[in-house]
């Protein structure tokens, strides 16, 4: 995970706020689940660690693997392969976890791997597309589709991602205080 | 109020004396409510309570406080010295709870940074009222009354020029005589002598000052700037204790002379200063160089009165406080307040107590480590240190333990006043009676089950006691009473309301459960008395017809069960119709660390409190009961307990299922029991108990989580929640 933190010191601009005048970026930490890359704002990343043991509750959600103890906190961890609809991998040594924090809620996302830090530019950033476009379940987690290059990145909102879609309006609202 | 000599640390000093001065204000009250008067110690108590309040907050220029603390005790004042015949008590009593209320509302506000500008004055008004009313009926005791009451009308803005705290004599008493002389340069000499007689009133059973206006006078600093500050002391210390106090109680001090003296000296002092005295001008001419000279020539005697000291020390207790009450108790309080106290910030505690908390998670890490487990290692030199830290880590924890230990007494005094003041305002006749208050309980424990014991003591009082006419009606001779009680009983903290009153009605409770759709599908009959009571613990369940102001709107007992449930406890409730109910508040010593047991199934590690496992059987297909429905029971020795199997329970895959492979733990929560088929037992170790993270939803069957010795997670069963599945 040092060597993560390092990678985003590499992304650091040499002065933010001459590129905030120019064109407002924004950071995402991005990853592999299954197929696609989706990116999560870095604001929200507090570390990536390696999967490591794990403790499963029973009748929670499937996509909640368990517990882990984190330097002593006890935190839940969630596959975003099945928090997305998809087959489950056999977890292997790209595997990580990525802890981010929403509000008061700290949570692990299991991914297939991380890809990097990247800043995207906001004007880059375009809504996602409509329904029938993106066949996965995924779609309802993304808010907005990021340009890097020529690759496409999935933007997912932590909120929707970690609390459950039918509780959609009601973090909206809480988004609003 | 913000003057610059008073400081941060003054304030907070103010409002903790104060707040201590009115609660035993109130304690006082409380005792004698019953008795219809106040006795002489009692008098004497509550005069030294208001006094010192009157002091302190003229100090700190609350002039509200002041006026009104002067005038409260004024009106004790001329009862300890005229001792007038009628005293109508409850009336008293009223005006003191005012008094107090009053004052404790203003410390609320001076605590919250605000000013203090309550107006006291119909209180005031009332009070003197009162006064003249019991002046008029003193009439027999004519002389004394007109001696006292003179006094009281000269001093009504200042201070009252002389007082005198009635001595408590013990047979190990000393008297000393005190000289302070300030530095030259010494200001406001007055207020430094008061600190000096602030410092060395937590010891005195006996003080007495001259000049003895240093509060209200400002000239008296000058009087002791000349002449120097004089103390007479009874009291049990040592001369250097008294040195120490004094040198230690404000600054500019020059020099201090401590002489030990004989009772007349101090008999003779006393009767200096408490005679009349109309100006500081008086005071520090004769009638002090006196007996200072005296106690020159008089050097220091033995502890042991003659007979003849004997008497004049009865003498002096009868003389200024008449017929002076038995001397009780008082020496043995005053040594125990000799202990010394530190207040730390809960905060700190608890952070104290998480440390403490990994570390004995940490030592099991260590100690449990895998690294050890290497075959053919010479482990004894490792295990010897290892059991000394082990001892050490456990002590530790129990040393803070017993730092956040406190003694129900505060929270338990509280429902006197509840009880008090619902009885009074219901009109019925209740006493409390109050058992074990010095059991102790974790502080944490404490500010949550305050407020539901207060909810349990004014439903004992408004529903369970039935008014004055009805219980008279019901045949019913003794006095209503509630017997409030905490006790320790195996690692738990039983504390239970018992009242005398009407007791709950089955039948009522269940007609309204009925009502409320709350029965289910099972009959009347099939519920036990226990689970028909437990009925009115549901939201908006109140059988009481009428809301009163202060039960009967149904929110409350369902609070008060979330509340005990909050600390890991459980309300019991027992009654008997027409002859009262007990609600038993049952709740574990401490929250955060407890012993636990540790098995697995399917690769699942949960834990089980210790307390509440009763036992393990490797049970047999003979102890199997199975129902046409599926239920299984469990037997063992005619008994008969519900089986769960925990893999199927939880729907955990690989889990083992004959009998005979794994283990049988009967788990029992209160008096109920409950067999829980597991794959293996892997050990037992104390355990930190922790939330489960507020993400993952409320799983049936599990309270908490805790981490094991090799840092993995485990689950916290519980077999309270299993029981209710």
């Amino acid at each position: 995970m040092a060597e993560e933190k390092l990678d985003a010191q590499d992304f650091d601009v040499d002065d933010p706020m001459a590129v905030e005048r120019e064109e407002p970026k924004k950071r995402f930490m991005t990853f592999r689940s299954s197929s696609e890359i989706y990116g999560i704002s870095l604001d929200n990343v507090h570390e990536i660690i390696g999967l490591q043991q794990y403790t499963s509750v029973p009748e929670t959600e499937d996509y909640i693997m368990g517990l882990i103890n984190l330097r002593g906190k006890v935190i839940p961890i969630i596959d975003v392969r099945i928090r997305f609809g998809k087959e489950p991998l056999e977890y292997n040594d790209r595997t990580s976890v990525i802890v981010i924090q929403v509000k008061d809620t700290v949570i692990g996302l299991i991914v297939d791997g991380i890809e990097g830090v990247v800043d995207i530019r906001e004007k880059e950033i375009l809504p996602p597309p409509s329904v029938s476009s993106l066949k996965s379940q995924a779609q309802k987690y993304v808010f907005g589709i990021g340009k890097v290059n020529s690759e496409v990145k999935l933007l997912l909102d932590p909120e929707k991602l970690i609390y459950d879609v039918d509780e959609e309006n009601i973090s909206e609202e809480e988004e609003e205080d | 109020m913000a003057d610059d000599m008073i400081t941060e640390g003054m304030l907070d000093m103010f409002i903790f004396e104060t707040e201590q001065g009115l609660e035993n204000l109130e304690n006082i009250c409380l005792e004698s409510k019953d008795v219809g008067e106040f006795d002489d110690d009692h008098v004497n108590g509550i005069f030294r309570i208001m006094h010192t309040i009157k002091g302190a907050s003229a100090v700190m220029m609350y002039q509200n406080i002041t006026t009104l603390s002067h005038k409260l005790e004024d009106v004790f004042y001329y009862i300890r010295e005229s001792h007038p015949e009628e005293i109508p008590h409850a009336e008293l009593l009223d005006y003191i709870f005012e008094v107090s209320d009053f004052i404790a509302g203003e410390l609320e506000k001076i605590k919250e940074g605000a000013e203090s500008d309550g107006n006291a004055d119909n209180l005031i008004e009332q009070l003197d009222k009162y006064l003249k009313k019991i002046q008029g009926k003193g009439g027999g005791d004519a002389a004394s009354a007109q001696k006292a009451a003179a006094p009281e009308q000269t001093s009504a803005p200042a201070e009252k020029p002389h007082f005198y705290i009635a001595p408590v004599a013990s047979d190990a008493s000393r008297f000393y005589t005190i000289d302070i002389t300030y530095a030259k340069d010494t200001d406001m000499a007055n207020i430094k002598a008061y600190i000096a007689v602030n410092a060395l009133k937590g010891i005195a059973e006996d003080i007495l000052f001259t000049p003895a206006d240093i509060i209200s006078n400002p000239d008296s600093s000058n009087v002791i700037m000349e002449f120097g500050f004089k103390i007479a002391l009874q009291t049990v210390e040592e001369a250097d204790h008294i040195m120490e106090l004094v040198s230690n109680a404000g600054s500019g001090i020059e020099h201090v002379e401590i002489n030990e003296c004989t009772s007349e000296d101090f008999i003779a002092f006393c009767t200096e200063v408490e005679s009349p005295i109309s100006s500081a001008g008086e005071v520090l001419t004769a009638p002090v160089e006196q007996p200072t000279v005296r106690v020159e020539t008089q050097k220091p005697k033995s502890i042991v009165l003659t007979d003849e000291e004997q008497e004049k020390e009865a003498e002096k207790d009868a003389a200024p406080a008449a017929k002076k009450a038995p001397v009780k108790k008082k020496p043995p309080a005053k040594k125990g307040e000799t202990q010394s106290f530190i207040s730390v910030n809960i905060k700190k505690m608890d952070l104290l107590m998480n440390l403490i908390g990994e570390l004995v998670i940490a030592q099991a890490v260590v100690l449990q480590n895998p690294d050890l487990k290497v075959p053919g290692l010479d482990l004894t030199n490792f295990q010897k240190a290892a059991m000394q830290l082990s001892k050490i880590t456990s002590e530790l924890q129990d040393a803070i333990m017993a730092m956040r230990m406190m003694p129900l007494k505060n929270t338990f005094q509280k429902m006197n006043r509840i009880v008090y003041d619902t009885s009074k305002k219901l009109g019925k006749d209740i006493e409390l009676e109050v058992i074990g208050e010095d059991t102790e309980v974790d502080k944490n424990i404490i500010e949550h089950i305050s407020d539901p014991l207060m909810h349990m003591i004014r439903n004992s009082v408004d529903h369970g006691i039935e008014s004055n006419e009805d219980r008279q009606a019901a045949g019913k001779t003794e006095k209503g009473k509630i017997v409030l009680e905490a006790k320790n009983e195996g690692g738990q903290v039983w504390i239970s309301v018992a009242d005398n009153g009407k007791g709950l009605r089955r039948e009522e409770i269940l007609a309204k459960a009925k009502a409320n759709g709350l029965l289910g599908n099972r009959s009347e009959k099939d519920l036990s008395d226990k689970e028909v009571y437990n009925f009115i613990t549901l939201p908006g369940f109140s059988t009481k017809k009428k809301v009163t102001e202060y039960s009967g709107r149904g929110v409350g007992m369902d609070v008060v069960v979330k509340s005990i449930q909050d600390v890991g406890g459980v309300l019991d409730i027992e009654s008997e119709e027409g002859l009262g109910s007990t609600m038993t508040m049952k709740i574990p010593l401490t929250l955060a660390i407890i012993d636990g047991i540790i098995f697995s199934v399917s690769g699942t590690n949960f834990v089980a409190e210790t307390n509440g496992v009763t036992e393990f059987i490797r049970g047999s297909k003979d102890h199997l009961v199975v129902e046409p429905d599926g239920e299984e029971y469990f037997m063992i020795r005619e008994d008969c307990y519900p089986l769960i199997r925990l893999n199927r329970f939880y729907h955990l895959e690989n889990g083992k299922d004959e009998l005979e492979d794994g283990i049988v733990i009967i788990l029992n929560h209160e008096d109920r029991k409950i067999a829980v088929f597991v794959d293996e037992l892997v050990g037992e170790q104390e355990i930190v108990v922790k939330p489960m993270p507020g993400y993952i939803k409320q799983v049936r069957g599990i309270s908490g989580c805790t981490q094991l010795g090799d840092g993995s997670i485990s689950l916290i069963l519980d077999s309270g929640g299993l029981l209710s599945y």
